[in-house]
């Protein structure tokens, strides 16, 4: 009896481990999530001080690491770059991927999950969050749409409904199309996350114009990162999936290059900008050069997120070596989270008090809950699963495949002039 | 053929000058209204003189009773403010119902919203609670809903009966300068900061009638009087909020009269 089940169950390996432990992740995840909604945010351990904490940086820096699906298709179909095309092609997905996370986790995360459609009803232009909730939106339409020739690969789909799966290929024909509406959406909303922050009076270490600048140049490096990275370890562990090592290792050299610039960007924007002392601002510094976010801010941000993949992706001989790639490539995604971490952080914690006279400055603090991890983690399994399931079944990863050629401009010749 | 080609690229310029110039003037015109909105006759606002505060907290117990409020929150807290002349002095803080309030500018909903009278609303029903305008609000006048508030309220009926709904579990609540009491009021022909019944309860309720109540746009009101005498301040005004609570600072000659 127990022989026979045993010959029914499937055969363990690699790959139903990974979907065995992803899960677990799964299942804490929508407990955690039910959870929420059924409680209400009290199980968390956010704040009237600091109101917003883990599940923002998770959703901050999944439409961070989405990134790559915009600045990729904008590279391959504007600015001509046709031999990317199979790179943007995972970083489509990998965007898709990257944007549903984030609406996941701002669901949670809203106080009242279930009348989120009336961010589309009640309109207030003048909100940055109106902007960054219309551009999601539509970005993730435009996302789905340059996804539909890669779900279109799905074998079931393409035997159950071939006439269908044909025209979702054809939607490719519309790829410079999307990828301007992509590049529109994008520049708009990344940015503006980085606004969201910056344009708030009250935290004054959130309160500059830089921060758009950051968020839009680290999203660009991070989601490139993070489509080559995932890219590169999909293809040593399984033979679904397959890349062309030149074209990853010339973008990954475009990668050490601009973390060059972010560098100087973070590096002028963080240590340069407080020289004299401003109340709340230079206790915002202070946080995370000698306080709480410290390691955070020197070791995941400037030495892990920056530095040191700045070095082995500039340098020719790491560059080529795999594994040091894949090293390097991985890190600065690491340094992305923590910059949204930090950001997020260094300006809650800070209180300026509003008595008349002279401010004084006081220290909030925040720690997430076993709630907020479970659903985090939560919304990071579901990701990694979506992925893993398309590298499987969509063939996402497959660098040697190239999409038929997209539609262009048909020249034809004037009649030859007869005389 | 490149006849109609034309076409359709006139018909998309003009198209997207149109959106473009829709947009544009929705934007102005939004602009225009978070910079205050239009304006009614009356502009209510409020002075707290800190001479006269002794940081009782009637007016907070009598503000959770009038708005049913949960004892976990204060949409009016009283805090310690040093010492002026050997005296402890109390900061009293309401919501500051500013002229450019941080809050409506950044709501993505427009839940926040200014009355035409210059009360910074909130609309709960709109609200998503992204905590955005909380984030936002230099006073920390704004308080989360973590929870439902579904036990009795202890300050009633001790400090007064409610006057309106509950706020639900989710959303952000702050005062409201007893709107419902001056709207009421004023459609029974009461004057706002004159008779009891039209003015907000901590107002009414203070012992030491250290808060006055009145219309900024009334020269003869006693609120007017008072911020054409004597010196005021305003919470954190080098922000450009322009809050409409002000504040007569406690002197140490107060003190002095008082003992004599």
């Amino acid at each position: 009896m127990i022989a026979k089940l045993k010959a029914r169950l499937p055969k363990p390996t690699l790959w139903l481990a990974w979907l065995a432990f992803l899960g677990l992740f799964l299942f804490t995840g929508v407990t955690a999530g039910v959870l929420v909604l059924w409680k209400g945010l009290s199980v968390t351990n956010l704040t009237d001080y600091v109101p917003w904490g883990l599940w923002i940086t998770i959703d901050l820096s999944s439409i961070a690491l989405a990134a790559g699906a915009f600045s990729l298709c904008a590279a391959v179909y504007l600015i001509g770059l046709k031999r990317y095309q199979p790179i943007a092609r995972t970083a489509t997905f990998v965007g898709l991927i990257g944007y549903s996370m984030a609406m996941l986790c701002l669901f949670i995360d809203i106080g009242r999950p279930f009348k989120f459609y009336q961010a589309l009803i009640y309109w207030n232009t003048h909100s940055l969050l109106w902007e960054v909730t219309m551009c999601v939106i539509l970005y993730f339409t435009v996302l789905l749409l340059e996804s539909m020739p890669i779900i279109a690969n799905w074998e079931w789909l393409r035997n159950r409904f071939p006439k269908l799966t044909a025209k979702m290929s054809h939607v490719h024909h519309y790829a410079p199309y999307l990828a301007i509406a992509g590049l529109f959406l994008s520049s708009l909303h990344q940015s503006s996350l980085g606004a969201t922050y910056g344009v708030l009076k009250a935290r004054p270490f959130w309160y500059k114009p830089e921060m758009s600048v950051l968020f839009m140049l680290s999203a660009i490096i991070g989601g490139i990162s993070m489509t080559l990275f995932a890219s590169m370890l999909a293809s040593r562990l399984t033979s679904k999936a397959k890349i062309n090592d030149a074209l990853i290792e010339r973008v990954s050299h475009f990668i050490g290059w601009a973390l060059v610039g972010y560098f100087y960007w973070r590096f002028w924007d963080t240590l340069s900008m407080t020289y004299t002392y401003e109340p709340g601002r230079t206790e915002g510094l202070h946080l995370i050069t000698t306080g709480p976010l410290a390691f955070n801010f020197w070791i995941g941000e400037v030495l892990l997120g920056i530095v040191v993949p700045m070095i082995l992706l500039l340098n020719r001989k790491t560059r080529l070596n795999p594994f040091w790639r894949m090293a390097a490539l991985l890190m600065v995604v690491g340094g992305v989270v923590a910059f949204r971490w930090d950001i997020n952080l260094s300006g809650a914690l800070v209180l300026v008090s509003y008595l008349p006279g002279q401010p004084t400055v006081s220290y909030a603090s925040y720690t997430p809950s076993l709630v907020e991890w479970a659903a985090g983690l939560g919304v990071i399994a579901y990701g990694l699963l979506a992925f893993s399931l398309g590298v499987r079944y969509l063939r996402v990863v497959d660098h040697r495949l190239t999409d038929e050629e997209h539609e262009t401009v048909k020249v034809t010749a004037t009649e030859p002039v007869t005389v | 053929m490149t006849d109609n080609k034309l076409h359709r690229r006139d018909f998309l310029k003009i198209a997207a000058v149109g959106v473009a110039t829709v947009a544009g003037a929705r934007a102005m015109s939004r602009a225009e209204a978070s910079s205050g909105g239009e304006k009614g006759p009356h502009q209510w606002a409020m002075v707290i003189d800190q001479a006269k505060c002794n940081g009782c907290g009637y007016c907070t117990l009598a503000c959770r009773a009038h708005n049913d409020v949960s004892p976990d929150i204060s949409w009016n807290v009283i805090l310690p403010a040093g010492e002026v002349g050997g005296h402890q002095v109390f900061l009293p803080r309401p919501c500051m119902h500013c002229e450019h309030a941080p809050c409506v500018e950044v709501c993505m909903v427009g839940a926040s919203y200014y009355r035409p009278d210059g009360i910074v609303m909130m609309d709960y029903d709109k609200c998503i609670g992204c905590r955005y305008c909380e984030v936002a609000c230099p006073y920390q006048a704004r308080s989360f809903n973590w929870e439902a508030f579904e036990d009795t309220n202890p300050a009633v009926p001790e400090w007064g009966q409610p006057e309106v709904d509950r706020r639900p579990r989710g959303v952000p609540e702050k005062c409201s300068f007893c709107y419902q009491r001056i709207d009421r009021g004023m459609s029974m022909g009461l004057k706002p900061g004159v008779d009891p019944d039209a003015t907000p309860a901590c107002v009414v309720v203070c012992p030491t009638g250290a808060r006055i109540f009145g219309d900024l746009n009334d020269p003869e009101s006693e609120f007017s009087k008072i911020i054409h005498s004597q010196y005021t301040v305003r919470l954190r005004d080098e922000l450009g909020t322009a809050p409409r609570v002000y504040y007569v600072p406690a002197e140490a000659e107060d003190f002095e009269e008082a003992t004599s």
